[in-house]
């Protein structure tokens, strides 16, 4: 960045044009030596040049740099700015997604307890029913064991007065033979009489019958 | 010269050195954040005990037993073991003229035929109709103090789930099976013969058959169900009255 800088060097004294004058009989006294020319510090005007030359190439050069960097700098910012509204935006739009997921989520939650409450209630019920019939079918079970026993009973009274009848008219029938004993052979009686112990045996069989009936 | 050289050479690396801590331009914006795979929900509703219509599995297993007899009849519990054989206890199908079976949810199941077993007071029904549900049995009897729940139609009235602990083991009070049988506190009734008693996870641990007057209920374990399941000659036809 800088190039030569601080003063420039005086030129000196200037050489005399006549040789100093020597006192006679000796050397010269206090006589100053003669200064060296210097042989490499170029001319003051020679040098003053290039490096103002150097400078302005510096500056330029600076100033066209400085541009450059401002100019990327601008469309970097540029860049960033875009992308932070685009981030923004799109951060706007989830966040209206979310919200209304939310407002969804409740509102389903909401709908799912009251469906759960419904199930529940559902299930009770069902059970209920399930008891309900099950006890429809005991019930059923029992009047139609009732009803199985109403129809034995009855139908083992029928037996009882079935066979009762017979006997009954059996014997009456053998009173009648016995009250006139000449008019009927005794092998026959004797065979009816048999026949009619055999129907009041029947009916005292029914009879047991209905009272083993009665007693389930 | 050579300390322009070295000083132009320096200029260049600052100058890149520079350019690199330069902020770089934005990258663009995705259209969208949303991951492409859906991520797996934090917590779930214990989908594990979903159901095709809300009750749960025990409830599912549950049979109610109506036993016609000759003149009398009578009501117990039972539960499926598999799709067409559920396990119930041998009091609940004895004297039986007909076997009446019913779901947890009011469904008919027709009964094909009942087989009991002589050494303790199990009996299995074949069915004709699928059960809903069976459950597993459990590997080993449980422990004392390990919870206990029956599941069951007490009184022959609506399907009960009820809890307790396994209190300890006696010889069977009734001798109606060889061998320790289980004693819980879990509350039971007359109906609730047969109804399975099940752990923590659900399986079966053993089979409800009776009660005594301190309201403790007694459990044929399920090791001897599982050795009679797995006995075929430990099942033999129900004899039926009339």
């Amino acid at each position: 960045m800088s190039g030569p800088s601080g003063p420039v060097p005086s030129p000196g004294p200037q050489p005399p044009a006549v040789p100093p004058s020597v006192p006679p009989g000796g050397w010269p006294a206090a006589a100053p030596s003669p200064q060296p020319a210097p042989t490499d510090a170029p001319p003051p005007a020679r040098r003053r040049r290039p490096a103002v030359a150097v400078l302005a190439v510096l500056l330029v050069l600076t100033l066209v740099g400085a541009g450059v960097l401002g100019t990327y700098l601008w469309r970097t910012s540029d860049s960033w700015r875009d992308t932070a509204a685009d981030w923004e935006a799109l951060a706007r739009e989830h966040g209206a997604q979310v919200a209304q997921t939310q407002a969804d989520l409740e509102a389903t939650s909401s709908e799912l307890e009251a469906t759960r409450g419904q199930l529940a209630t559902a299930q009770t019920r069902i059970t209920e029913l399930a008891d309900e019939k099950a006890q429809l079918g005991d019930t059923t079970a029992a009047q139609q064991q009732l009803a199985d026993y109403q129809t034995r009973v009855s139908r083992a009274a029928g037996d009882v007065a079935t066979a009762l009848t017979n006997c009954i008219d059996g014997q009456k029938r053998l009173i009648e033979y016995l009250g006139d004993t000449s008019r009927y052979d005794a092998d026959d009686l004797a065979r009816f009489r048999a026949d009619v112990e055999r129907v009041c045996g029947a009916a005292t069989d029914a009879n047991a019958a209905l009272q083993r009936e009665l007693a389930r | 010269m050579s300390r322009r050289v070295g000083a132009a050479t320096l200029v260049g690396v600052l100058a890149l050195a520079g350019c690199a801590a330069l902020p770089q331009p934005a990258p663009p914006v995705p259209g969208s954040v949303v991951p492409s795979s859906a991520p797996a929900p934090s917590a779930s509703a214990d989908g594990s005990q979903l159901s095709p219509d809300g009750f749960d599995a025990a409830q599912r297993m549950a049979v109610r037993i109506r036993n016609i007899g000759c003149g009398a009849l009578s009501t117990g519990s039972g539960f499926a073991v598999d799709e067409h054989t559920l396990v119930t206890n041998r009091h609940v199908v004895a004297d039986s003229a007909e076997l009446e079976l019913s779901t947890y949810d009011g469904r008919d199941v027709t009964a094909e035929a009942a087989s009991t077993a002589a050494l303790a007071d199990l009996a299995v029904v074949r069915t004709v109709d699928a059960l809903p549900a069976a459950p597993v049995l459990a590997d080993a009897d449980p422990a004392v103090g390990d919870p206990v729940t029956v599941v069951g139609y007490p009184l022959g009235r609506q399907l009960t789930v009820t809890d307790g602990r396994v209190v300890g083991a006696v010889t069977d009070p009734l001798n109606e099976n060889l061998g320790e049988v289980l004693v819980t506190d879990a509350p039971v009734e007359p109906g609730s013969s047969g109804s399975a008693a099940l752990d923590a996870e659900g399986r079966v641990i053993g089979v409800v058959y009776a009660k005594n007057a301190d309201d403790m209920s007694f459990l044929v374990p399920v090791s001897t169900l599982r050795d009679l399941l797995a006995d075929e000659t430990a099942f033999a036809p129900a004899p039926a009255c009339g």
